[in-house]
């Protein structure tokens, strides 16, 4: 007998199980067919070959690969799929999820300890399934003097303007969730809401630790938005472009930052002060003020909350890549053209049994595989430097922050901006420039 | 749809004003603010200014409107707001609201501003970059000289005094 479970039997075992499976079963076929099929009613079918594709049509089509791969790329065009899945949420947070991993995994390393073990037998890899797990199964303790509508809406407020900041990168050539003329705009705008969430939800808690550190985000965040904004006006000046998509463009021979290194510099210690981290974690200063405006949020919410500031992470680095390391522009390692075979013979997926020979390439193109690996790989690299000063830099007084912020980074962000100023007026670069 | 937008959006504008001035609690107060400031960049994007738009959320909801509630939280409640209903001046203020707000529509509806119809693109920000530098220089010139002043003042503001500092250090 097991110590864990003293009354177990196998009999109640085998009994809990048809029993899940039996409500299983009555649970898809009363609520789920009828879910399935009202949803198909709303769904615009594509007219293909001159027919309307109904449920049916499509059902048919799903079970053989090459009508369905087609479907399959039309779905993948469709805002949904973009906002849902692959540049926009989904894939930022599975980045971001990783980030979490690595990042504990990384500092254990730096500091002498084994980080995450046991949890999925290989170094701890299931931990964050397991803290996702416990997350959403602890209760939700509410402050009961808290503000409730404001300390709900918070956490929410929090990572949807985070998944904001998420949809305006442009991650892959053609790829961006919102392709926007005035992209830097829109991030600076979205970047302006973050503060004031915090305030709110630092306030909305009526308790003692989250106003301090709300106070301490505020003060940091609106003092490190503007050198933010002055280092980004080079690379405006030399592109005469705020699409952010144009940007990446136009860095096809070489990235900015070998032109403005000084503001490359200056606008990734801003990053790493609007992300609240080390050596800028003031706001959520845990030995001093407990979690900060973090410390009243409780399960989801404070999921919630660690959710969207990993999102904010991703879309900072991501940014970063964007900006001044050329986005995906790299050298072609993957194949240029489809392999030859591919266009004369299809693929094969049996062999002797099934041939799939499908117009236009497989799902991506090569162009946009190409141009992800880069992304993803630059913005990688660019993560590890943010994670890396928290296992190196004590914590820095807030009055040395602040003047950081208001002094010497406005001032090399001013240098920045004369650089710039100087390689247009000099007709090197920029509009009609010589490079 | 754009009738829609413009009507929710307006409804938004205007009932986050009123309440930006009724609301009891200092804090909904400036969040109601923040909705108006908000209201009103979506007009600007419904007349094909996202620009405009932008600037708006960046600067008043972003700058603006986080100042105001600072300031609301570090200041003591009583200390500036004292519970004087007066219902006299009440209805003075929606009597002079309403004046204002008849004289401006009958001003407004009589100048034949709906009636105008245009085919001309929304102004793109290139050019409008274009005319400061090309035909309203002296105005680009006087903005550079007051930011360039306000920035040294912020930098002269924001320098430590090293000599106080040096006293007061612990290390």
């Amino acid at each position: 007998m097991s110590v864990i479970a003293p009354k177990f039997r196998l009999g109640y075992l085998i009994k809990g199980l048809t029993d899940n499976i039996f409500w299983i079963i009555v649970i898809l076929t009363l609520v789920g067919l009828p879910v399935v099929q009202i949803v198909l009613i709303y769904i615009d079918f594509p007219i293909i070959d001159g027919e309307i594709w109904n449920p049916f049509r499509v059902l048919d089509a799903m079970t053989h690969p090459e009508r369905a791969l087609p479907l399959v790329k039309s779905f993948m065009q469709t805002d949904f799929f973009k906002v849902a899945a692959f540049p926009g949420f989904g894939f930022a947070a599975l980045i971001a999820a990783a980030t979490i991993f690595v990042e504990r995994k990384l500092l254990a390393k730096l500091q002498l300890r084994v980080g995450p073990f046991y949890c999925g037998k290989v170094e701890g890899i299931l931990q964050l399934m397991a803290d996702g797990l416990k997350l959403i199964s602890k209760e939700i303790i509410i402050p009961a003097k808290a503000d409730k509508p404001l300390f709900w809406a918070a956490p929410v407020l929090f990572a949807a303007t985070a998944g904001a900041f998420v949809a305006l990168i442009p991650v892959a050539p053609g790829w961006v969730v919102a392709d926007i003329d005035l992209g830097l705009l829109a991030v600076f705008a979205v970047i302006g809401f973050f503060p004031i969430i915090t305030i709110v939800s630092a306030w909305s808690a009526n308790s003692k630790f989250p106003f301090i550190g709300g106070i301490r985000a505020l003060y940091q965040m609106v003092s490190f938005e503007i050198p933010l904004i002055l280092s980004l006006l080079g690379i405006v000046m030399l592109t005469g472009t705020l699409n952010l998509v144009e940007i990446v463009e136009s860095q096809a021979s070489f990235p900015w930052i070998i032109f403005m290194p000084i503001g490359a510099i200056v606008f990734f210690i801003c990053i790493l002060a609007e992300l609240e981290r080390i050596p800028f974690d003031l706001p959520e200063a845990e030995s001093e003020i407990v979690a900060g405006w973090l410390t009243e949020f409780s399960g989801m919410m404070y999921g919630l909350v660690q959710l969207g500031s990993y999102l904010k992470l991703y879309a900072f680095a991501a940014l970063f890549v964007v900006l001044f390391l050329g986005g995906w522009n790299g050298p072609w390692f993957y194949p240029m053209e489809p392999i030859a075979e591919v266009i004369t013979d299809g693929v094969v997926l049996m062999p002797g049994a099934l041939t799939l020979e499908i117009e236009g390439g497989l799902l991506f193109s090569q162009e946009m595989i190409n141009g992800l690996i880069w992304f993803v790989l630059k913005t990688v690299g660019v993560i590890l430097v943010i994670l890396i000063p928290r296992g190196v830099f004590p914590r820095i007084r807030i009055d040395l922050l602040l003047q950081i912020g208001w002094y010497k980074l406005i001032m090399l962000a001013f240098v920045n901006i004369f650089i710039a100023l100087a390689l247009v007026y000099s007709g090197i670069i920029g509009p009609g420039g010589i490079l | 749809m754009v009738d829609s937008l413009f009507l929710g959006i307006a409804v938004l504008t205007i009932v986050s004003a009123i309440a930006a001035l009724e609301m009891r609690s200092l804090v909904y107060g400036g969040i109601a603010l923040m909705g108006t400031l908000g209201g009103i960049a979506g007009f600007f994007i419904l007349l094909d200014s996202p620009f405009v738009a932008l600037f708006q959320i960046a600067v008043y909801v972003g700058s603006i409107a986080v100042l105001i509630l600072f300031t609301i939280m570090l200041v003591k409640r009583e200390l500036i707001f004292q519970k004087k209903e007066d219902t006299k001046r009440r209805y003075a203020g929606i009597g002079l609201m309403l004046i204002v707000m008849i004289s401006l529509g009958a001003i407004v509806f009589n100048s034949g501003i709906s009636s105008i119809t245009t085919e001309e693109p929304a102004v793109d920000y290139r050019e409008i970059g274009e005319d400061f530098l090309i035909y309203y220089w002296p105005a680009l010139v006087a903005m550079a000289l007051v930011l360039a002043g306000s920035v040294t003042g912020a930098m002269i503001l924001a320098r430590r005094h090293d000599e106080v500092e040096d006293e007061q250090r612990t290390d």
